[in-house]
């Protein structure tokens, strides 16, 4: 770990208006050069701002100084998009973290960038309402970060992602003005600035103020487990029900192994001698939901499915989307490290793509462990291993390039919801041509024409011609 | 930038236990607090790994470490299960063995709490100046009787432990609890002067030799095979880890015998009498040395459920502060993290509220909570329904 000390100017600077809020300590530092992926940087110094003012400050003075900056919201990112590397200046927005303003006539709610996704819709459920993309992370990500990555869901099969949520965004662009991008209205004229910012990794400005879309919590929920002793039917299920005409709100899936470990975190009642289980949600006004329960009973009986269990209430219920929910993290139980990857294939190609990820993971002497929004075709493969084994790391890259590769030759895409950031930046390649990524590369010089905000992420170097902080991850990135 | 060196005898597989997913952050009081990584389960690893590959460690280091409530709430949180407690434990053994992390009258201080005669002779102070009025009342200690009546066995078939400060200040308590147990039939034996203490402050401070000490004292006072039960549940956890503490199959024995004494209760809930009066609505604070050290604190709500309606805190157990000396050591943090815990309680709309441990009694009455151990609720109501 190199440590290159503060720029003292920058320093003083940035301590003129944040006080003890600007911070260099070594160890301190540490902690924020890393996310939930295993990828490592160096910041220069970490910010801890409180209001839009001080961003705009931060930003400001970074831009003055021309020193990278990066925004970090809880640091539960998969693809090092929080990763500080070219010695940024990290502004940690958790400390920005209320609810500003919740407006139920017009299902709309102003919220700071630190509030955490869970803590948002419990405040608003005595008010029958929710934010409906839940990460697996909810508990502790950020409604910052859900918009910076586009964050899904198992409830975004349904419900839409992230960017169906977010109807307007108080940013401070590169260059320390703030924008309000997208209106409250339906239709907004114009282009969807909005759009563009979800999604855009930090790499177009730092959120400040989120307006989010209130969904109504559905009058009926019902959640049933089924059990299946080969893998391939309940992949089988998982198309068969959607053909059937049924959009679940979550169609989940787990794998044996995935079962077992989660199984030993929640005590739960998973069966964990089944080959695969699918989870499946059900809500809306109780007819719908009996109807789609024997839809999905139907569907599932013509697959050879084990047992379809009903959740009693809603403690059974919470404690199966406990488990998982839980899952990444109970990896830890086989292995002490992993590696998730986040790929898309189309519905029909699950058990052909999944059948080739298990023979990817054997050719590389590691485990396969898969968790996945089987319903939208979101595969997310784990990879789980222990990196105190010498050459380790090497494997587990490799085996992550041929599963992405997997899934594109399958017609699918290289990532469902986790973003890009510096993990699949270089893979960006397999999937965009050259002209798209300089096209792409253009949008992003129109919001960050001296590419300061987070810089070297998303789109490979080489395709912005102004990338002045390296061409290459630094060495000792991908520990 | 000044550095000291730590040699953290942690295991690599221990520290790499954590995979950093995060799912632990709020579930910490104290990042709860600060919105810090530094005040954040995964934080406080990540600076363990560190100083453990220096060798070294600075001043956020021990900052953060010291802010550590250990509430022990991000274990029950973590999927992967990782022993956040005893690490932290380690490393600040580590830091009072190798630095001056505790200083000289604080080590003073929990000396003093293993022994009941320089306890009782504090005590004796405190209680004159508490009728002087000497003593400011954030402080909020219980009224501290300046004679104290002993505690009378009235047999042998359960043990009951009695502690340090709760014992010295709250002694009443253990009489609410003796008579609950003795409801069900059995009768209750308190152990010699040797039990003077568990130890439990002294492991969270890091003086590690002082707990073992202790330790091993408090289990010669309890000889024989009948269960020992404890109404105090940052006591009771501790006696639990005996077994972890001294590594001897005899301590471990010792620990097999510990039950918190709801978690015994429950198991009898057939032999405690039966009462006719509208049960009270009384609020559960669940002590996190219940909750997410034993993991027993459903036990709470079966017991006090028979004569009370019992409303849970809807706060996911998070700590409420108190963490034995923390509430006096850290005032500010102790008190912010409180906040969150008063606001809880105050939706329940409860009457009353509940809470089996010292530490959480005494720093939830501070902040004008109407707040009594679960057996002295369940005491008062059984001989009011009498």
């Amino acid at each position: 770990m190199v440590h290159k000390s503060a720029d003292q100017n920058l320093l003083g600077e940035l301590r003129s208006f944040l006080g003890d809020r600007a911070r260099d300590g070594e160890f301190e530092l540490g902690l924020y050069s890393k996310d939930g992926s295993v990828l490592e940087g160096n910041p220069m110094i970490v910010c801890l701002p409180v209001n839009t003012e001080e961003v705009q400050q931060i930003v400001t003075v970074c831009r003055k100084h021309h020193r990278p900056f990066l925004a970090r919201g809880s640091g539960t990112g998969l693809a090092g998009g929080a990763v500080p590397v070219g010695d940024p200046v990290v502004i940690a927005t958790a400390k920005m973290n209320k609810i500003l303003e919740v407006d139920l006539q017009n299902r709309i709610a102003w919220v700071e960038p630190g509030v955490l996704n869970l803590d948002l819709s419990r405040e608003l459920s005595p008010l029958g309402f929710h934010f409906a993309p839940d990460p697996s992370s909810q508990q502790v990500c950020s409604i910052g970060g859900n918009v910076a990555n586009n964050s899904g869901g198992p409830h975004c099969l349904a419900y839409g992602v992230t960017s169906a949520h977010v109807l307007a965004i108080e940013v401070v662009l590169p260059d320390g003005r703030i924008a309000v991008l997208g209106d409250l209205t339906a239709e907004p004229p114009g282009y969807d600035l909005r759009g563009i910012f979800v999604g855009s990794e930090g790499t177009m400005g730092v959120a400040t103020k989120v307006a989010v879309r209130l969904t109504p919590n559905p009058p009926e929920i019902r959640t049933l487990l089924l059990d299946f002793a080969d893998v391939r039917d309940g992949a089988a299920t998982v198309s068969a029900i959607i053909a059937a005409g049924l959009i679940p709100a979550a169609l989940e899936m787990m794998d044996q192994r995935a079962i077992e470990m989660v199984e030993a975190f929640v005590n739960a009642g998973y069966p964990t001698d089944a080959d695969a289980v699918l989870l499946v949600e059900i809500d809306g006004l109780a007819g719908g939901v009996e109807h789609g329960i024997e839809v999905v009973r139907a569907v599932a009986a013509r697959h050879h499915v084990g047992s379809v269990r009903v959740a009693a209430d809603d403690a059974e219920r919470d404690l199966l989307w406990k488990g998982r929910k839980n899952a990444f993290g109970a990896v830890a139980r086989i292995k002490p490290d992993y590696y998730l990857h986040d790929t898309v294939v189309p519905r029909g190609k699950l058990v052909e793509v999944l059948e080739k990820v298990y023979r990817i993971a054997d050719a590389h002497d590691l485990i396969a462990v898969n968790v996945f929004h089987a319903g939208d075709g979101n595969l997310h493969p784990i990879l789980a291993y222990d990196s105190k084994e010498k050459g380790v790391l090497e494997r587990v890259h490799a085996a992550g390039r041929a599963i992405v590769t997997a899934s594109i030759e399958a017609g699918g895409v290289l990532s469902g919801e986790h973003g890009i950031g510096l993990e699949k930046r270089d893979y960006m390649g397999m999937l965009f041509s050259a002209h798209d990524m300089a096209t792409q590369d253009l949008v992003r010089e129109a919001f960050d024409p001296d590419g300061l905000a987070n810089p070297l992420k998303v789109l490979p170097s080489g395709s912005r011609c102004s990338d002045s902080f390296g061409q290459h991850v630094p060495d000792g990135a991908w520990v | 930038m000044t550095k000291v060196k730590l040699d953290l005898p942690i295991s690599t597989d221990d520290l790499s236990s954590c995979v950093a997913c995060g799912l632990c952050l709020p579930h910490c009081p104290t990042y709860r607090v600060t919105q810090e990584e530094g005040s954040s389960p995964r934080g406080r690893i990540a600076l363990m790994q560190r100083a453990h590959h220096e060798g070294a460690v600075d001043a956020e280091f021990i900052q953060f470490i010291d802010s550590c409530i250990q509430c022990r709430g991000c274990e029950t949180a973590c999927p992967a299960g990782v022993e956040f407690g005893s690490m932290m434990e380690t490393t600040r053994e580590a830091l009072t063995a190798q630095t001056h992390y505790v200083p000289w009258w604080l080590r003073l201080g929990y000396r003093l709490l293993g022994s009941q005669g320089a306890l009782a002779a504090a005590s004796k102070v405190l209680a004159i100046l508490q009728r002087l009025s000497l003593i400011p009342r954030r402080f909020s200690l219980p009224r501290i009787p300046l004679t104290q009546k002993p505690l009378r066995s009235s047999g042998s078939d359960v043990w009951l432990f009695t502690g340090c400060v709760m014992d010295a200040w709250m002694r009443d308590t253990h009489r609410a609890v003796q008579r609950v147990i003795e409801s069900t039939g059995k009768a209750v034996a308190f152990p010699d002067k040797r039990a003077v203490c568990c130890g439990a402050l002294h492991v969270h401070a890091g003086l590690g030799p002082d707990a073992r000490r202790l330790a091993a004292r408090t289990i010669e006072a309890f000889p024989g095979d009948n269960p020992i039960l404890v109404d105090s549940a940052g006591c009771g956890a501790q006696l639990k880890e005996y077994g972890r503490l001294l590594g001897s199959e005899s301590a471990r024995k010792f620990s097999q015998r510990v039950f918190d004494v709801h978690e015994w209760l429950a198991q009898r809930v057939e032999d405690l009498p039966e009462v006719d009066l509208t049960p009270p609505r009384i609020a559960v604070q669940d002590p996190c040395h219940l909750r997410h050290a034993q993991r027993v604190h459903e036990a709470v709500y079966q017991v006090l459920g028979l004569y009370a309606e019992t409303v849970p805190v809807d706060d996911d157990g998070l700590c409420c502060g108190a963490g034995g000396a923390y509430a006096t050591l850290h005032s500010e943090m102790a008190s912010d993290v409180r906040d969150r815990k008063v606001e809880a309680i105050e939706r329940t709309n409860a009457q009353e509220v509940a809470s089996a441990n010292p530490g959480c009694l005494l720093h939830l009455r501070s902040a004008g909570i109407a707040v009594r151990h679960p057996l002295e609720i369940v005491d008062t109501l059984m001989r009011k329904g009498e």
